[in-house]
């Protein structure tokens, strides 16, 4: 509750508001570690639980693929972790994609933490929700409510500057690209973003996750229709500044792959599908990985493409991601992923190669020929 | 003699402390930049690359990146390797709820740009004060 009012004080809010539903981040132990599952403890035994609908964030395990492969002791780190989490009420959602488990309203409010969930949301499904920390979003789903500050409130929705994409974005490295350069110029400035050219829900997914996770702003509008206040200030996306953030997202090109990792942020079914119809009959190399990460919703959803994609030996992965699971314990040290997100956090969070490459690179690279 | 600045912003978390300046022109995320072990930024495109930032006054301008960021701050408090002080031209609640949770003073609403890492720096969180106790020059 006390971070809850200091946030509204900040953030000048008059009063808490209802929330259709909250999504809590911080459920990996690789990224919370030891301090903060002590923290989380100690609230899951002062009995508080929560009130409203609320879903979690991957964490490090996956049931099928990953649990006999980690140290025994982060295992049961995780596990206890998930227990934390049960005993405050929560189901195992474990997803960073809770809209393809419950779309919101348009217009809900909603508090939610995972940056790149709140963009998708606010953006792409016109639901209204501040990026909120891990444990605000916690608090916020105790108490549902949230303090009517930030991007809860129209006039702060409003664009404030307008990015000309004079670049032709051909697949979703080029979305993600452009939200990695936009997000580091943007600061909290809402963009509108001009020049989209019939972008799919999958693009927008990777531009928003990667604007988030590059910069601070929590949503973008995409629409040439919306009105915008007489003169804003504008940028201009030029050819090569996604030309030259793409291959700032690869910093090796002679290392092998040994990880090549789709799904960040989870897959939809869409994506499954697709996948599933490019794989055909072929088969992963013997010396490459393939994961492709989405929730247990979907999987159940996509069991026909689950059974042919996984007979090439490509495992479909639920609960977890590459960026939050322990993949240097696995010998990965070179990851190759379509997530313009992964390329950027993989660096430092998985001690890891990156390369950043289209989809059907992808492909080419985990499949024998 | 020392000469001071004082410049004034919003108390965020309480408390006062006094130490050495650390300053960033870059925004910080601290899942991903900081190494919750050492308290060391690891991004290598960081102007902050490999200093601790521990018992440092944090000035960087906001917070991006990963809502995690709040329990990271929480276990760099827990394991002595926090900074003293965080100052921030704009507060995000990432950052906020980090340092309220893990008990660091934080200002934000300040111009760090007068700020250089190596300064003496005097932080009132409770009323929103940075003072600079910069050494005379030459």
């Amino acid at each position: 509750m006390k971070i809850l009012v200091k946030i509204g004080e900040l953030f000048d809010a008059s009063r808490l508001i209802p929330i259709e539903s909250a999504h809590v981040s911080g459920v990996s132990y690789k990224t919370l570690g030891e301090a903060p599952t002590d923290f989380l403890e100690a609230l899951a035994n002062t009995g508080e639980k929560i009130k409203v609908e609320a879903t979690l964030n991957p964490q490090s395990l996956d049931p099928k693929h990953l649990a006999t492969r980690l140290p025994k002791h982060l295992i049961e780190m995780q596990l206890k972790l998930c227990g934390i989490f049960e005993k405050l009420g929560f189901k195992k959602s474990f997803t960073c994609t809770p809209y393809y488990i419950k779309e919101p309203r348009k217009g809900a409010h909603l508090a939610w933490a995972e940056s790149s969930a709140v963009v998708y949301a606010n953006s792409v499904l016109g639901a209204w929700t501040n990026r909120e920390g891990g444990p605000s979003a916690l608090a916020a789903a105790i108490i549902g409510k949230t303090p009517d500050c930030g991007i809860h409130r129209a006039e702060n929705r409003k664009p404030k500057v307008v990015a000309e994409v004079k670049a032709s974005l051909e697949n979703e490295i080029d979305y993600g690209a452009l939200g990695i350069f936009l997000g580091k110029i943007l600061e909290d400035k809402i963009p509108l973003i001009k020049g989209l050219k019939n972008p799919s829900p999958e693009d927008l997914k990777q531009l928003g996750a990667a604007l988030a996770s590059a910069g601070m702003v929590n949503m973008f509008h995409y629409k040439d229709r919306i009105k915008t206040e007489e003169r804003l200030e504008k940028i201009i996306v030029e050819p090569k500044d996604i030309k030259e953030t793409v291959a700032e997202l690869t910093t090796t090109r002679t290392q092998k792959t040994d990880l090549v990792f789709v799904g960040c942020p989870h897959c939809s079914l869409r994506e499954i599908k697709k996948i599933a119809n490019a794989i055909s009959n072929q088969k992963v190399r013997d010396d490459i990985e393939f994961w492709i990460c989405t929730s247990r919703l979907v999987k159940e959803k996509a069991k026909a493409y689950v059974r042919k994609i996984e007979a090439s030996g490509a495992k479909i992965l639920t609960d977890t991601c590459a960026v939050v699971t322990w993949t240097d314990k696995l010998g990965i040290k070179t990851i190759m992923t379509n997530s313009a997100k992964t390329a950027h956090y993989a660096p430092t969070l998985n001690k890891a190669e990156t390369i950043l490459a289209s989809l059907k690179e992808c492909l080419k690279t985990a499949l024998k020929e | 003699m020392a000469k001071c600045i004082v410049l004034r912003g919003r108390g965020i978390v309480e408390g006062r402390c006094k130490a050495e300046a650390l300053v960033s022109t870059k925004p910080i995320s601290f899942l991903g930049d900081v190494d919750p072990e050492t308290g060391k930024i690891i991004e290598k495109k960081h102007d902050l690359y490999g200093v601790s930032i521990k018992d440092r006054v944090l000035c960087f301008p906001h917070g991006h990146g990963s809502t995690v960021g709040s329990y990271v701050l929480y276990s760099l408090a827990k394991k002595g390797l926090a900074p003293k002080a965080i100052i921030n031209h704009k507060a995000d609640p990432v950052i906020v709820v980090g340092a309220v949770i893990a008990n660091i003073p934080m200002i934000d609403k300040i111009d760090i740009g007068k700020i250089n890492s190596g300064d003496i720096i005097k932080a009132d969180a409770y009323k929103g004060i940075v003072k600079i106790l910069k050494a005379e020059e030459g």
